[in-house]
């Protein structure tokens, strides 16, 4: 369980949360936080709205099919007068169907949703300091684009926040202070200034990431013994063809000074929105963000799969029925056409630059896995 | 007209149509095992019963076994049975089969559970059971939920011993069973232990390639109908006046990417957990094998089609698929390869002859299902109402599961027929002088016909013993 040494942060954040929650929130440091919070939702909202010509939607809260959960995350039932509808776990075939007819009717295919999700994640991500149960993200879907096209609306999105919050640097200063001694034993990068990257993000392929972090473990050796001793965790294997786990996506990130990207994961990663390269079988055009200094991933995006013979193999590999997707799959028979999007963390983005600790200090009711407050 | 002709059947078709293809009247609910046939009359192919096992005069291995013992001959209780299975630690190499959702199991399935537990044996469960019986809480008062069935084992598991397999089809699915079970904080521990396996299920031995058929009241025939299956005749249609219905399930969609990327794909989200597969009798069984295999499976059950009968269409059962014996003729093969995936074999196994010469032959362990259902449902004098043919009668089932409702006596009756096989085990495996698992092969068999010793490369037993054995044993990887 991520529990925030106490010496650093007046209270023990963890038990308060449970007791106390008004202590929490009346805390003058932790309302900084959720200003900032404000402010890295308006960042958003203005660049995306503005010089990317989007337009925002409220997505659905329900609907009878949600993204398949990946990694183990439950979703969650809600009975809809004799049906079963499911609370959006993620919104991408409902993104997908709706950018791709607002082009048919003669407008822009380009729409993002500030989305809450719900995924009842497995009880082992409670230790990564960056789940939550109930989380906002920022959902975007472009019509005619690739895996790439979206990276690079990705990277002006998150260079314009890091621009918007450096200006905000006094806001924050308190915040790090507050936290600066939960930094070291969270695996985090002290924090002194908002740098606004220079260059453009770097681009990895995820082979390329998984042999960067295999060589980086062949030459300290300790490592893993250290991540285990850090959080508390057995550490899994690294593996070419499956998902980066976590704490793999630390230690990475803990290389970094600047955010970048990975892309191309293997196919058993991901669910099967993510469309597979013609050329390159058993990868996926597909990519994530990852913050520097420790804080890990931030976006996760793809190219999606539109062709229906495509994407019916591809839900047997993850033992789906076909007959609750009907809807899905005959919108992809009749009108199925490439897009691509992603969504940011917004949580994630807010830990990121109030360099929190956890991310369960980004919010005043955060849902943390096996944690039980209002 | 030839006497022989069947009459009768086609009478029964044309009488009641769609409902006499299969072997009985679509209520499940009573005490109904079925199953292939045991005796040799009505079988039509070659069984284990045409292998035999062959001891030999000279035992070096029992002259090493002494050495250890120091100060006594080795007898055969001394045998070890336990082994390792998917990793899983066993005490014996016998799986109690995955079994769902049918009532007269579902009824004793938590006594079982208990049973298996107390004696280290792995515990299956098969599909649907969350769906019809309750995931944490009881649908019927008298029926055991699905989280009763995983605490009463937990509970009373023996330390260091067993694990369970937790199968998920559709409807289970579309609640999302495995996420659920995965997130559920009552099991964490076990997983972090790795004590939980989940089990794709790819075939069932009687209908291999066909779906799971059931028949269903109205309520759950829409019910079903609004999770995406396939139900005769429309329940919607207010027009049609029937009482029952069938409910079609898909056999699910394989190719070997599927089957590849599925497996890769549960691993990747659920690392704590162990991903096993049970597959059927499939003439392509050598390649389901390796595909799992390359994709990390941690085991692999398959259910020879004497087995995992259900509700099957007596046209399958008398002409699909592999016998058990051929699909130990197919795990023959992939030991050959080198492959040391723990291979489970099920399909009529009930005693520990088979058990042996099925280890023998290069599995890891024996799959059991209706040995565990009938000594589950058994009460006192159940086997003299059996001997003479009592249970014709439908109502002298009822009366005795009145009279006898099953009880912790049923604890005691599984794990009294689990100990006669584990001492017949004993037996067999010290008259070939040996006292592990490992140690049995192929050499310890010989067969009864010819063209099943070619086949296998055993020795057939009328041929002149004194050639020495050309087949190098096959060793079960331990």
């Amino acid at each position: 369980m991520a529990v925030v040494n106490e010496k650093s942060s007046n209270f023990d954040f963890l038990s308060s949360l449970t007791s106390d929650i008004g202590q929490i929130i009346a805390d003058p440091a932790m309302q900084r936080v959720y200003e900032a919070y404000d402010k890295v939702s308006q960042s958003m909202r203005s660049y995306l709205s503005g010089q990317e010509g989007f337009l925002e939607f409220k997505p659905p809260l329900i609907g009878p099919v949600t993204d398949p959960g990946t990694r183990g995350a439950k979703q969650t039932e809600i009975e809809f007068y004799g049906k079963n509808y499911k609370f959006m776990s993620s919104g991408i075939l409902y993104k997908q169907l709706l950018a791709i007819n607002r082009q048919k009717a003669g407008y822009p295919g380009r729409i993002y949703f500030f989305a809450d999700n719900l995924r009842m994640e497995p009880l082992e991500t409670a230790n990564t300091d960056r789940h939550l149960a109930e989380f906002i993200q920022v959902d975007l879907e472009i019509v005619d684009a690739d895996h790439f096209d979206a990276m690079e609306v990705a990277e002006g999105l998150v260079r314009n926040v890091y621009k918007d919050m450096s200006k905000h640097e006094d806001l924050l200063k308190p915040i790090w202070s507050k936290f600066e001694d939960s930094w070291g034993p969270r695996g985090l990068t002290p924090r002194t200034e908002i740098k606004v990257p220079s260059k453009q993000f770097k681009k990895y392929e995820f082979e390329e990431a998984v042999a960067i972090l295999q060589s980086h473990i062949d030459e300290n050796p300790t490592v893993i013994s250290e991540i285990e001793e850090r959080f508390k965790i057995k550490v899994n294997t690294l593996r070419p063809d499956m998902e980066l786990p976590w704490e793999y996506e630390w230690l990475l990130s803990s290389m970094h000074e600047e955010p970048f990207f990975i892309h191309d994961y293997p196919r058993g990663a991901r669910g099967f929105y993510d469309r597979e390269y013609e050329d390159k079988k058993g990868y996926l055009m597909d990519f994530d963000l990852l913050f520097p200094h420790g804080y890990g991933e931030a976006i996760s995006g793809a190219a999606r799969e539109y062709d229906h013979r495509k994407v019916i193999p591809r839900m047997k590999e993850s033992g789906e029925s076909l007959g609750k997707y009907k809807w899905y799959l005959d919108f992809l028979h009749k009108h199925g056409k490439p897009t691509a999007g992603f969504g940011i963390g917004l949580e994630r983005t807010v830990r990121y630059f109030c360099a929190l600790p956890s991310i369960m200090m980004a919010l005043p009711y955060p849902k943390v896995p096996g944690v039980f407050n209002p | 007209m030839p006497t022989d002709y069947p009459y009768a059947q086609i009478i029964r078709r044309a009488r009641k149509g769609r409902e006499a293809i299969y072997p009985y009247k679509g209520d499940e609910s009573r005490f109904s095992v079925f199953g292939a046939n045991v005796s040799d009359k009505v079988r039509k192919f070659y069984t284990l019963e045409d292998l035999m096992i062959t001891a030999p005069q000279f035992t070096p291995h029992r002259l090493e076994k002494s050495f250890d013992l120091i100060s006594r001959e080795p007898f055969f209780r001394d045998v070890d049975t336990s082994v390792k299975i998917g990793g899983f630690n066993t005490k014996l190499p016998i799986v109690q089969a995955s079994m769902g959702s049918p009532e007269d199991w579902n009824i004793v399935a938590d006594l079982s559970a208990k049973a298996c537990a107390q004696l280290g044996l792995i515990y299956g469960i098969g599909e649907n059971v969350a769906a019809t019986w309750g995931y944490d809480e009881r649908v019927n008062k008298k029926q055991p939920c699905l989280m009763d069935r995983i605490l009463e084992y937990f509970e009373n598991r023996v330390d260091g011993y067993g694990g369970i397999l937790i199968q998920q089809n559709e409807e289970d699915a579309q609640n999302e069973l495995w996420n659920k079970i995965y997130s559920d904080i009552r099991l964490k521990d076990y997983f972090d232990e790795g004590l939980i396996a989940f089990e794709i299920k790819g075939g069932q031995g009687a209908k291999s390639g066909i779906g799971g058929e059931k028949i269903v009241d109205r309520e759950t025939a829409l019910r079903l109908q609004d999770n995406g299956y396939i139900i005769h005749p429309d329940p919607s249609d207010e027009n049609i006046d029937v009482k029952l219905y069938e409910r079609h399930s898909s056999p699910d969609i394989f190719t070997e990417e599927i089957l590849k990327n599925r497996i890769l794909k549960l691993r990747n989200d659920y690392p704590r957990a162990k991903i096993w597969l049970k597959t059927g009798p499939y003439r392509d069984l050598t390649k389901v094998i390796r595909v799992a295999t390359d994709a990390g499976i941690d085991a692999i059950t398959i259910d020879g089609k004497e087995g995992g009968t259900g509700m099957s269409p007596t046209v399958a059962l008398q002409n699909l698929g592999l016998p058990t014996l051929a699909c130990l003729r197919s795990v023959k093969k992939i030991r050959e390869e080198g492959i040391e995936t723990s291979i489970i074999l099920s399909g009529r196994f009930f005693d520990g002859a088979q058990v042996v010469k099925a280890l023998a032959l290069g599995v890891n362990a024996v799959a059991m299902g209706r040995p565990f259902l009938i000594a589950a449902n058994a009460y006192p004098f159940s086997d003299i109402f059996l001997m003479f043919n009592l249970y014709k009668f439908g109502w002298m089932k009822k009366i005795g599961r009145i009279v006898f409702p099953p009880s912790e006596r049923n604890i005691n009756y599984i794990t009294n027929f689990v100990e006669t096989i584990k001492l017949e085990m004993q037996l067999l495996i010290s008259s070939l002088g040996k006292y592990s698992l490992d140690l049995l092969g192929s050499e310890d068999l010989m067969a009864l016909k010819k063209d099943l010793a070619d086949s296998f490369e055993l020795k057939f037993i009328f041929d002149d013993n004194e050639v020495s054995l050309t087949n190098e044993s096959i060793k079960i990887s331990t």
